[in-house]
């Protein structure tokens, strides 16, 4: 059983990722035809981002202004990893209250409450040598914190994300997205809630630098 | 594997869709301080068993369209009813009365405990 882990880790320690392969100037040639990239030239194989829009959520879901960094590191010649921190501000009154048969409800509105997330995802960008706009889908799983201060209702959430977006290049080093992300998940919250569905809707857009 | 995802997903959505009450932090949620309400908690006891949440009002104009406001505590908003069975979904201890309504100056029927 040991030998069968210790094999196990040093196969994985030996695979190097995408973006830590020896730097070229001739690019996989099983993969990517020469003149036709299969993603952004100019994203290369490390980059941050920064977005900024608005999410939606409702009852226990937080919605309001979405602030999110982005990590991406290249692991295929289509795929990025994409970590994400993401921050939404809501704010918002109390909406939690008893009902007649003592229990414990929350009804906020699509813009309340406050969540900080941490997301692991992987974007695909598709389509072939376009020259300044490409196409992307997202997927992923998060946690995050979520917070309604109003009511004192504190939970944790583990969203899975899907999403699709647009990146636009705009210089060698420089590219404006935009994107829109569903949330799905549940999170276990405190005031007897337990664990409740989350269900979000955000819509962003940002710049990306070529690291 | 498709159908069994697209029913989690059903489930989900329905699930958030359901979550709803007949009362509200404005009137009629259980509470013992005016803190788990908009405005105002009658605190429990036999008239207000369980608690009641409630707006205060001078005239059923400052009540929801299903409550009208009651000459106690200075105006309080109730629920309206036309028999007891209609205050049922208030739990045990809640009847149809007539009280005197604040603003009009004749009795209404309210559900209230007492």
């Amino acid at each position: 059983m040991s030998r069968r882990l210790i094999a196990t880790a040093l196969v994985l320690a030996s695979t190097t990722a995408f973006a830590d392969a020896p730097s070229t100037d001739t690019p996989p040639t099983t993969t990517v035809a020469v003149g036709a990239p299969d993603a952004p030239p100019d994203l290369g194989d490390q980059g941050i981002g920064a977005e900024l829009g608005a999410a939606t959520g409702g009852h226990i879901t937080p919605g309001g202004l979405r602030i999110a960094g982005h990590y991406l590191y290249q692991l295929s010649s289509q795929d990025w990893f994409d970590g994400i921190a993401a921050f939404t501000f809501g704010g918002g009154t109390a909406a939690c209250f008893r009902d007649r048969m003592d229990v414990y409800i929350c009804d906020h509105g699509l813009a309340q409450g406050d969540e900080i997330e941490i997301a692991a995802t992987v974007r695909h960008f598709f389509g072939q040598n376009r020259d300044q706009f490409w196409p992307f889908l997202r997927g992923g799983v998060g946690i995050g914190i979520v917070r309604y201060s109003s009511d004192g209702v504190t939970g944790l959430a583990i969203p899975v994300h899907a999403g699709a977006g647009i990146r636009a290049s705009i210089t060698p080093t420089l590219a404006l997205t935009i994107e829109g992300d569903v949330q799905l998940g549940f999170g276990a919250f405190n005031h007897t809630l337990g664990l409740e569905p989350q269900l979000g809707l955000a819509l962003t857009a940002g710049v990306e630098f070529k690291l | 594997m498709r159908i069994a995802a697209w029913a989690a997903v059903a489930v989900l959505a329905a699930t958030i869709s359901c979550q709803s009450s007949d009362v509200s932090r404005a009137v009629g949620a259980r509470c013992d301080t005016n803190a788990e309400c908009d405005t105002k908690c009658l605190q429990p006891s036999g008239d207000w068993p369980g608690g009641f949440c409630t707006l205060l009002c001078d005239d059923s104009s400052g009540c929801p369209s299903d409550a009208r406001c009651i000459d106690e505590e200075g105006g309080v908003c109730a629920f309206t009813c036309t028999d007891d069975p209609s205050c049922a979904f208030l739990g045990t201890g809640y009847a149809c009365k007539a009280v005197d309504s604040k603003g009009a100056g004749a009795k209404v029927m309210v559900c209230r405990g007492g």
